[in-house]
Parts: structure tokens; C-alpha cells; sequence
């Protein structure tokens, strides 16, 4: 039997899945996806998967959905090739330095998410303890996030290392089954014997799945934190994947004990509309996606927004609100000006 | 000949909707089937409007060029009531999903529009009364169509005590706003015409304040029977539930495997019970409920979390039948309560004869039986012995009183059950009734009456008698 046929087509995924509640076709829905799977018909809805995986927390009858997808997706020249330079995110700053400018719909998409771009932080020191972990996007969009992880850590008295590099979610979400378990494979040789601080939370969430050792900073933050206290109101936005392994649970932990005052916004988990690379490729639905995102973030009349996992932050941003890692609130919190 | 037809109002259809909302080749089968997955349709093509004008010209175009069609919302019927038998155009609601307004008690919504979202767009006081256990998907078009019912019909009634009033397209491409009046209202009627009669454009539907308190109770039993008993006797005590839902072992131990996991005890019956009402009410109301459970030989329980996880093993029970088996029947005869003690029995003893495993979860409060029969769909004998076991089961069920469908419908699914329950003349008269609405017989053919010929095996194991 095939993880699809799993499935007793009842339904009760379509309105979790963010690609079906913005189209509202059968083509575009997790049940459709699997019907195409299970009938061995091409669909389109193949490709515009997200690949959050809401609808596995929907599935009352088990479906392993991001197995199936995982199977069945062929990962396009062009996806493999960002891939490739995300996979080194010194080559993925230098790449996107001297893309600007260039003319193509994919590098304009790239800038309009993501404004800038900085070299990625590295930082070791003699013998360390800690290795962190900042995921590759994160590495080059939120350099100033990493520093303040960094801060944070070093402030407990850690000797860290910083290591910049990637998890393969993304190659893994396209279907490229080889190189993503080569990256896993690398990792775990790298990881090996040490303790791994991770900081882009659904990458934790995904090497976890995987089989490694990681941390999410929000567990270290947990288990590291003193009594202290911020005075901000945020809202929170719960990254899919670090949802789904119940690795939010911890970040909203530490949200507790520093006394924020959070005001919760409609379906935290709701995909931000960045799904990884997703917005580079599907650029109709992940715009309607990031408004039906927006719009639930706007009703919590906040502009500071939690967010844990780099590609939710952008498209937050993007949307005119302020994402924070919970590092910044740790660390960064004179930046944050709360008025 | 119907192919040409059809092929040459795409273009048509799609300067209406768009292109890309008009679905053809391969991909239409991924509407070929809803909740009922033993048979599936061949739709020549799916058209999905995006709001009331479009889907409006939509179906007059359909009618006018004589094109049979199905209306669909979630695809979620589990009697197969959006299957396209003979390669029908599916027209997708489920983009016309707006709240239009609001005001007092009422609210009036596009049909696309998922059930849960209606007590959502609702002021904070105030519900959506009908709950299907699809409440979270299921769209409102979906369940006027099928009057569909929830744990919650037991005092709020099913989906036609809560609608005030519907806007159809009718087969003639008249729309027209139906009231509910004391004088032949013909609201009634499109409510359970699984789309055979016209097309729901919106919906105004009742809103109930919220209970002051609700308050949940569990209790086990040692046997079926005397959990049927205490449903019946609960009622003497002049208490009316708001909810009043049975679970026996079989489905106890399908949810305990499934994501619905709730600890839930390993006994032959376990009853769900909800009160509401002022505080005072529900207390008097439990003390009485709380005697009935202990002269029946149950015993309450007490979960930790209070329940919330019972209420979801409850309500996610139909598929999480999928860790059994990829397919399942559920049957939803209707029996006066009096009889559940008995038909319980009597179903059981059908399961052990056919030798198949028959998970019972149902509105015991309303006596609306739902037993599950799981069937694997790549071996047609499994198919047909599932079949088999249900059609013995309703026979009996009609025996004791019962109707065939308390709330899922008839669909393709239960057809042979009508020319059961009803006798000629009777459904001449509903086969009047829809011929005066449509008499091209162009909404949703096969549907609910009938009148079309098996086109394969199952479909014969399904309408026909040996
Ligand atoms: C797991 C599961 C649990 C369920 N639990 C319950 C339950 O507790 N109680 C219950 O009553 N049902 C239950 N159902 C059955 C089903 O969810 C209901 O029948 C629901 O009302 C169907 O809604 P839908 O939007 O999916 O309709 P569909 O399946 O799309 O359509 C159902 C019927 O309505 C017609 N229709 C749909 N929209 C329109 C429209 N706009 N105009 C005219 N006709 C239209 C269709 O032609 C068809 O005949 C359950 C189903 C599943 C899969
Ligand atoms: S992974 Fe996300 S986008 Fe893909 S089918 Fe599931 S819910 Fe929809
Ligand atoms: S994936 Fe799960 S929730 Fe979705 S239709 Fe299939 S069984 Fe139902």
C-alpha cells in the first residue's frame, strides 16, 4: 500500500491547507493532491504545494503527506540551482550582490522579498561548546539576528562556533531526494559529539525529523533563562514545520516566563505565503496567501510579530509588520523601541 | 454527441469564470468522488464560479445548451450525492464563500462558505447551531442540501430549523429568495434536495445565543444495551441534551489507534453527554442524568482535560476509520429511540453473522445510528460484503421503525432503501414534485430519486435486489 492510500478522502484538510483557502479547488488541495497521486494523473496542484504541512495536523486518518510529496515531487533545473547556492551561504551573498539589477522575474522576485543581503556572520572560538546552527537563509537576511544569538549564548558562558550552511528543507520539499540526505548526511558528520544550537526554527524541526541532534534556540533560551523580564506586546506567528513538531510550544515558554504581554493573532500556524523558495515560483498564490496571512496578523492590532523561521519573518516584513526572532528579544531589545 | 456539446461551451464558460477555473482533461477526476469513495464519476469538465453573477450565468448557460450538471460544495456528502454517473459538469460553490450581513440573530452567507466559518463571522454571544463532525470543511450549500445534522440536533434540531432563507436558481434559470411563511412555503423543500431541484446561491441562517454554561459528562457501560437504555431513560427524566453521542468498543478502539487518541476507557459503550443552559438549570440537569447513568449500570467518568479530547475522538471517529482500512460505509438509518436498544443488539449480531467488523458512533440522542463498515476498495468482494452487511442492516432498521438517511442522504449511496420505505404512490409523487422543478432532468441526475441505470457491478450491488 502507498502513504496515499492512507487516505479516505473526507476532507477535513482542505480549509487547514493555505494553497486550497485561497483557491478553493480540489486541484490546489492536499485531498486533490493525494487523488492525483493515487489515480496517476499529472496535476499541477503537485507543484503548488507548499509544503507546510498543515494538513497533516488535520489528517484524522494519519496520512504521511510530506513523505508522499516528497516522493513524487521532480525538482526543476531552476530550484535545483538556488538550492545549490544556498547550500553555501557566502556564495548566496556574493550571488545575490551581484544579481541586483539583473532583469529576470526570479532575481527581481528575490529582491522585492528579501531587500537585503549581508555576508554571512562567522565567528569560532577555541574549542567550542555550542555550535550554532543559523540556517541559510537566515545566515544572509538576518545576520544581525545570528550576532544576537551569539550574544546570548556567549552571555551563559558558552565557547561557540558558528556554523553557516544548510538543513536541505528546501531540497527536500522539491523532491531532491539525493542531495537533500547528502546535506544531512554532512551535518551529522559535522554535528557529531557536539551540542547544536539551531536558530531557524523549522530547520530544527526538519533536521530533527531527520534524525539529528538539535536544539531550538527557544530550548536553549528555556533552559538557560534567567529571571528576567521584557516589557513588549507582540503577537505570535508560529512557523509550520517547528509546529508540527511541537517546537513552538518551547518559544511560547520563554514568551511566558519573560512576562510579554502577547495579544494572539487568528490560526498562529497559518502559512506566512514564503514557503520556503515558494514565493520565488508561485508568485500568484503565494501573494494571496501572504494577504490572508496579513490580514490575521492585522487583526491583532499588533506590528511586532514573533517569528522564529527566517522565510516567515521576510514575508512578514514584506507585509509592512516586524518580525523579531527571539534572540532580538534577548538580546536586541533596545532596538525594538516598543512604544 | 454529449462530448461535442460540452466541448464547445468551454469557451463560453471559461469568458465567464476565467480559463483558469475551468477544469478539463485528467484533472477533473479529482472531482469525481466525495466522501463516498466506492464509485467514482467521469465529469467532462468542473467549472468554478467565483460569485453569485458568475455561478448565475454559469448554470443558465448550462440549462440553456440542455447540459446536465452537478453542484458541489466541499465534497464531503458520504452518500455520493456530487458523484457525476454519466459525465455530468460539476460546478464547484465552494469560491462563493462570503458573509454578506449580519444582523441580530441572523446571517447570510454565501453556500461555499465552510460551516465553522459561520459562528466565526458570528458576534461573539451567538452560534451556528447544526454541527456535522465535517462542521470544520463542510460547506453551508452542502449541508442544507443534505439536512445535515451534528451532535448538536438533539435540541437545536438539524440544518433546516436553522434557515431562515435560501436564494435558488431554479431549472428554468429563475433565481428566486424563499422564505420561510405559514402558507405552502417552499423553503422546506430545497432543504435535503441534495441539488435535484435548483441551486443554492446564499443562504440567511439562525443564530442561537450561546448557553450561559455547558457542561460535559461521561459515562462507560458494561453493555450496548444498557447504554441504549440510559439514552432512553435520560429523556423520562424530561431532560433534553444538547448533545447525546454513543461509542461502542469497536470505535473506542479504531479512535485509540488513530491521531484522536484520547484515552478513552476499553468498554463495550461509552455515552457523551452535554448539557446547557443557566447554571442552575445544568446542575439540576446533571443530578438527573448523573441517577439515570447509575440505575442503568453505568458509571461516570472523569477526564482530565475535561473531555475535550473525547468530544474530538467523537467527532474525528468516521476517518479516523482509515487506520482499519482506506474506505468505509457509514450507514445513518434513523430509529425511534425506543428501538436503540434492540437494533444496537440486532446490528452486532449482524456483524458477527457477515463476519465484519461494524464500528457503531452515533447521535444516540436523536436514535441516529451511523455504523461504520470498513471495506478495502482494490478488492471488489470486500466492496460487495460491505455492501451486503449494510443492506441487511437497513432492512432491519426499517423493520424497527427507522428511516433510511437521518442526515447524510440518500445520494447514489441508498437508493434501493427508498423503494423500501416509501411505497409507489408515494414516490410517484416526489418523482412529480422533481419533474415539475426540472423536468429536462438536468440537476444532478440519479440523485436521491433515482431513475438511472447500474453502469457496473457495484453500482448494480448497490441498487438492485438479488
Ligand atoms: C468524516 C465525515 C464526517 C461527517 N459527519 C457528518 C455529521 O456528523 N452529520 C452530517 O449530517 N453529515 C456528516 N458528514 C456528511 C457531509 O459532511 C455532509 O453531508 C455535508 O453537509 C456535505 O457538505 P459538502 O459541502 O461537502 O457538500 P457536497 O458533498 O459537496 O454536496 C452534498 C450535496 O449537496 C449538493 N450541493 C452542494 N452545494 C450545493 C449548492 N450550492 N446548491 C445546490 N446543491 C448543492 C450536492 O449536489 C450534493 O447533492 C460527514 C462527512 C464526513 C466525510
Ligand atoms: S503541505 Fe501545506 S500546501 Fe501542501 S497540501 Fe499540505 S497544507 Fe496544503
Ligand atoms: S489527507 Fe487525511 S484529512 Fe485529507 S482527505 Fe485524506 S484522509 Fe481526509
Amino acid at each position: 500500500m502507498g502513504l496515499e492510500d492512507a487516505c479516505v478522502h473526507c476532507g477535513f484538510c482542505l480549509e487547514a491547507c493555505p494553497t486550497y483557502v485561497v483557491t478553493r479547488s480540489e486541484i490546489h488541495s492536499p485531498r486533490g493532491r493525494i487523488t492525483s497521486v493515487r489515480l496517476g494523473i499529472s496535476s499541477e496542484g503537485i507543484e503548488t504545494c507548499m509544503f507546510c504541512r498543515r494538513c497533516e495536523l488535520a489528517c484524522p486518518s494519519g496520512v504521511e503527506y510530506g513523505k508522499l510529496i516528497h516522493n513524487v515531487r521532480e525538482e526543476s533545473p531552476v530550484k535545483k540551482a538556488l538550492n545549490v547556492v544556498m547550500e553555501r551561504p557566502q556564495l548566496a551573498y556574493r550571488f545575490f550582490k551581484s544579481s541586483e539589477g539583473l532583469n529576470s522575474p526570479v532575481v527581481r522576485r528575490i529582491h522585492e522579498l528579501i531587500p537585503r543581503m549581508e555576508a554571512p556572520l562567522e565567528y569560532r572560538e577555541e574549542s567550542p561548546e555550542i555550535i550554532l546552527f543559523p540556517g541559510c537563509l537566515m545566515s544572509v537576511a538576518f545576520r544581525r539576528t545570528v550576532n544576537n544569538a551569539l550574544l546570548f549564548i556567549k552571555s551563559r558562558g558558552y565557547r561557540v562556533e558558528i556554523l553557516n550552511g544548510c538543513c536541505g528543507l528546501s531540497h527536500y520539499s522539491e523532491g531532491d531526494k539525493v542531495r537533500s540526505n547528502a546535506l544531512i548526511q554532512q551535518l551529522r558528520e559535522r554535528f557529531k559529539g557536539r551540542r547544536v544550537v539551531s536558530l531557524s526554527s523549522n530547520c530544527s524541526a526538519h533536521m530533527r525529523e531527520m534524525g539529528l541532534n538539535v536544539e531550538d534556540f527557544s530550548e536553549f533560551a528555556l533552559s538557560e533563562l534567567r529571571d528576567e523580564k521584557r516589557k513588549l506586546t507582540i503577537t505570535i506567528h508560529d512557523p509550520c514545520h517547528a509546529n508540527l513538531m511541537g517546537i513552538t510550544k518551547s518559544t511560547r515558554k520563554v514568551v511566558e516566563r519573560l512576562g510579554i504581554n502577547v495579544v494572539e493573532m487568528d490560526e498562529p500556524s497559518f502559512e506566512c505565503g514564503a514557503g520556503g523558495g515558494y514565493f520565488i515560483y508561485h508568485p500568484e498564490i503565494a501573494d494571496r496567501v501572504m494577504d490572508v496571512k496579513a490580514e490575521k496578523v492585522k487583526r491583532s492590532g499588533q506590528k511586532l510579530v514573533l517569528s522564529t523561521n527566517p522565510a516567515c519573518s521576510l514575508a512578514l516584513a514584506f507585509k509592512g509588520f516586524r518580525p523579531l526572532h527571539l534572540a532580538d528579544i534577548l538580546e536586541g531589545i533596545e532596538d525594538l523601541n516598543p512604544s | 454527441m454529449r462530448l461535442f456539446k460540452v466541448m464547445n461551451i468551454h469557451d463560453e464558460l471559461a469568458s465567464i469564470v476565467g480559463e483558469k477555473w475551468v477544469i478539463t482533461g485528467k484533472e477533473t477526476r479529482l472531482y469525481s468522488y466525495d466522501g463516498f469513495t466506492a464509485v467514482e464519476g467521469d465529469p467532462s469538465m468542473v467549472v468554478l464560479p467565483g460569485n453569485e453573477e458568475e455561478a448565475i450565468r454559469v448554470v443558465r448557460l448550462l440549462l440553456e445548451r440542455q447540459v446536465k450538471f452537478v453542484m458541489r460544495g466541499t465534497g464531503t456528502s458520504l452518500s455520493g450525492a456530487t458523484v457525476p454517473l454519466g459525465g455530468e459538469v460539476v460546478v464547484g460553490m465552494a469560491r462563493l464563500n462570503r458573509v454578506y450581513s449580519q444582523s441580530g440573530l441572523e446571517i447570510e452567507v454565501g453556500p461555499g462558505i465552510a460551516n465553522a466559518m459561520v459562528t466565526k463571522n458570528a458576534p461573539p454571544h451567538l452560534f451556528y447551531a447544526p454541527d456535522p463532525s465535517s462542521y470544520m470543511v463542510s460547506s453551508i450549500g452542502g449541508n442544507i442540501s443534505h439536512d445535515s445534522g451534528g451532535v448538536h440536533v438533539v435540541k437545536y434540531g438539524p440544518t433546516v430549523n436553522s434557515v431562515v432563507s435560501v436564494r435558488v436558481i431554479l431549472a428554468g434559470g429563475q433565481v428566486e429568495d424563499v422564505e420561510y411563511g405559514p402558507f405552502l412555503s417552499s423553503l422546506p423543500i430545497f432543504v435535503g434536495a441534495e441539488g435535484t431541484l435548483g441551486g443554492i446561491l446564499r443562504a440567511r441562517l439562525r443564530l442561537f445565543p450561546k448557553p450561559a454554561t455547558r457542561k460535559s459528562i461521561f459515562a462507560t457501560f458494561d453493555s450496548v444495551r444498557d447504554a441504549g437504555r440510559a439514552v432512553v431513560d435520560i429523556f423520562r427524566t424530561g431532560v433534553i441534551p444538547s448533545a447525546l453521542e454513543m461509542m461502542d468498543r469497536n470505535t473506542i478502539r479504531v479512535v485509540e489507534r488513530s491521531r484522536y487518541r484520547a484515552n478513552a476507557p476499553d468498554v463495550e459503550a461509552l455515552l457523551l453527554i452535554e448539557l446547557d443552559g443557566s447554571e442552575e438549570a445544568v446542575s439540576e440537569q446533571e443530578n438527573l442524568v448523573s441517577r439515570v447513568i447509575k440505575e442503568d449500570n453505568g458509571e461516570r467518568i472523569y477526564p482530565d482535560d475535561g473531555g475535550t479530547k473525547l468530544w474530538n475522538a467523537r467527532k474525528g471517529a468516521f476517518p479516523a476509520m482509515g487506520v482499519v482500512a482506506p474506505a468505509y460505509l457509514t450507514l445513518d438509518c434513523n430509529v425511534p429511540r425506543e428501538a436503540l436498544p434492540d437494533v444496537l443488539a440486532g446490528v452486532a449480531e449482524i456483524g458477527r453473522r457477515k463476519g465484519v467488523l461494524i464500528a457503531n458512533v452515533f447521535h444516540a440522542g436523536d436514535g441516529n445510528l451511523h455504523p461504520l463498515i470498513p471495506y478495502f476498495p482494490d478488492k471488489a468482494e470486500s466492496l460487495k460484503l460491505a455492501l451486503e452487511t449494510s443492506a441487511e442492516i437497513m432492512k432491519f432498521a426499517l423493520r424497527m421503525g427507522g428511516v433510511p438517511s437521518g442526515e447524510h442522504g440518500i445520494g447514489i449511496e441508498k437508493l434501493k432503501y427508498m423503494d423500501m420505505y416509501y411505497n409507489k404512490e408515494e414516490l410517484q409523487v416526489l418523482r412529480r414534485i422533481k419533474s415539475v422543478f426540472d423536468p429536462g432532468n438536468l440537476l444532478n441526475p440519479c440523485k436521491l430519486l433515482g431513475g438511472c441505470r447500474p453502469r457496473d457491478e457495484v453500482t448494480r450491488w448497490m441498487w438492485e435486489w438479488d
